[in-house]
């Protein structure tokens, strides 16, 4: 799948430190066009950490972060004008704004009010359950909800590439299925290139193309999501057999 | 009981003059987190730039007070943009950020005391000219008028920023998250400097205003900053509506708990008032 694509967003030989601990050590991910990447891996393995790098959130200590193969200083205002939207773990919705005002502050740098109308309307269309609530403080909505708006918040500005970082946690099991199966059809209709890190695995290849495994820090393996769960990787991972 | 429209009108007064500080530094605190203590000098550096600019250089009032409050908020952006943004971005500690504001606090107020000196200093020319009003048995002078007048003004016209326009809804997001705001694209960093802007500008108003109802003093902006402070805490700390009732409450209790007793328990109420709140409602009247 990577391989006659162009390369949308790329990360080369990226290392993140922490108070002298590598939290990524010489990392490289990419993830092409209309693609859904899986970052897998336990607790610490540096998922998140990949997430922030291409954000401006976590400092490079090497490495690039690349653009349609050209290198840029992730700064967060710049990564979003480029097309790329965060969805952060924990959901961390605007809590004493509407459902309706967190969508609006998605799409802040829509200079248009007519195109930043009509885009709350488009989203707020994927989303039903938000119509029905678009007045409601978004801090009085459910967990499932909130994951709901944090992801329609992204959406708000169009991307190209979502990134998600564990968007089922917290969740209940229907829910979460009810989660991912707006992720896949974000990727199908809007044709949206996501990156996303997961801990429920079953639910997370069922979306995925292609997946990394990280341990530590590492890369460990990287192939299609189908090999990855056939070669019995994760298993070693997951229990510290690697 | 004459006494009492008088005592109505002065703690209208007060609460007016401690909204105008609590308001802004609840502005300031919302989307910074951090006690912001130079906000205090705002007021002294507002009212010292209508000392110098209307009585010693001789502009009209009108101009020299929008210079005033101009050159306050402008100070308090320098200093956002040049002290307290590069140790957010080093990711210094709150503390470190109050020490931070405490240095620049005692410097600017230094500085006041050097070009100005520290004696008192009135800003009308003359004792006893102002026009005075007698609202139901209360005497209040034009200057109060216009202080009262002020501190609706501002808050209103805050709320409705924050409620009503986009930049308002992005300073609400960036008090509500700062670092998901900035996932989302907002220049937090932006949006900052001009919190500071505005809200260092409705300070030196307030000093400004102080000024042509009292006098002013290089220090004057620690007693304001205070009393700013308890409103802000009693109100409900980061909210604008909160820092506005904290106000006016703040401002009837002072004045009516020193009907029977000496006028110096003044400070000493407003500290009790703030004790009791701490203890038994901290997070203020609107609950922040």
């Amino acid at each position: 799948m990577n391989t006659d694509k162009e390369k949308l967003l790329q990360l080369k030989g990226v290392s993140v430190q922490y108070g002298g601990v590598h939290a990524l050590d010489t990392v490289s991910v990419s993830l092409d066009e209309g693609e859904v990447v899986a970052l897998m891996g336990p607790n610490g393995a540096g998922k998140s950490t990949i997430l922030k790098a291409i954000f401006g959130l976590a400092p490079l200590h090497t490495g690039r972060v690349l653009w349609y193969e050209r290198p840029f200083t992730p700064v967060p205002h710049e990564v979003v004008r480029n097309g790329i939207a965060f969805v952060p773990q924990g959901r961390r919705v605007f809590t004493t704004l509407s459902v309706e005002e967190n969508l609006e502050i998605g799409g802040y740098g829509i200079r248009d009010e007519k195109e930043l109308k009509k885009r709350i309307e488009s989203v707020m269309d994927m989303f039903p359950a938000l119509k029905q609530k678009r007045k409601t403080l978004s801090g009085t909505l459910s967990g499932g909800q909130q994951q709901m708006l944090a992801i329609a918040r992204g959406l708000m500005i169009d991307p190209k590439v979502l990134l998600l970082d564990e968007p089922s946690l917290g969740l209940a099991p229907k829910v979460v299925k009810e989660v991912f199966k707006k992720i896949a059809e974000i990727n199908k209709n809007r044709k949206t290139a996501i990156m996303i890190v997961e801990h429920n695995i079953q639910s997370l290849l069922s979306v995925a193309h292609r997946g990394y495994v990280l341990d530590k820090g590492r890369i460990v393996a990287e192939d299609e999501a189908e090999k990855l769960t056939s070669s019995g990787i994760l298993e070693r991972v997951f229990t510290g057999r690697l | 009981m004459d006494i009492i429209p008088q005592i109505i009108a002065n703690s209208i007064i007060a609460g007016s003059v401690y909204t105008l500080i609590a308001v802004s530094f609840n502005l300031i605190y919302g989307a910074t987190k951090f006690f912001n203590i130079t906000h205090g000098v705002m007021t002294a550096i507002g009212a010292y730039a209508v000392f110098f600019f209307g009585k010693q250089m001789g502009l009209s009032v009108w101009v020299a007070v929008l210079i005033g409050v101009l050159i306050a908020g402008m100070i308090g952006w320098l200093l956002d943009r040049f002290i307290y943004r590069p140790l957010r971005e080093k990711k210094a500690s709150q503390l470190a950020l109050l020490v931070a504001s405490l240095g620049a606090f005692t410097v600017l107020q230094a500085l006041i005391a050097i070009i100005f000196t520290s004696r008192f200093q009135t800003l009308t020319h003359g004792v006893g000219v102002q026009k005075t009003f007698e609202i139901a048995g209360g005497i209040i002078t034009q200057t109060q008028v216009l202080i009262v007048i002020a501190a609706l003004v501002v808050t209103a016209g805050l709320m409705f920023f924050l409620k009503c326009t986009r930049f308002g809804k992005a300073v609400r997001a960036v008090s509500d998250d700062n670092e998901v705001s900035k996932i989302i694209g907002i220049n937090t960093d932006r949006i900052i400097g001009i919190i500071f802007f505005i809200g260092s500008a409705i300070a030196g108003l307030a000093g400004i205003l102080v000024g042509f109802d009292t006098a002013i003093e290089p220090t004057m902006g620690l007693v304001l900053l205070l009393k700013g402070v308890i409103a802000a805490i009693v109100g409900g700390i980061g909210s604008i509506y909160g820092g506005a009732i904290g106000a006016l409450l703040l401002g009837f209790v002072e004045n009516f708990g020193i009907i029977k007793i000496a006028s110096e328990w003044k400070d000493a109420i407003a500290f009790g008032l703030l004790i009791l709140f701490l203890i038994f409602r901290p997070r203020g009247i609107v609950r922040t």
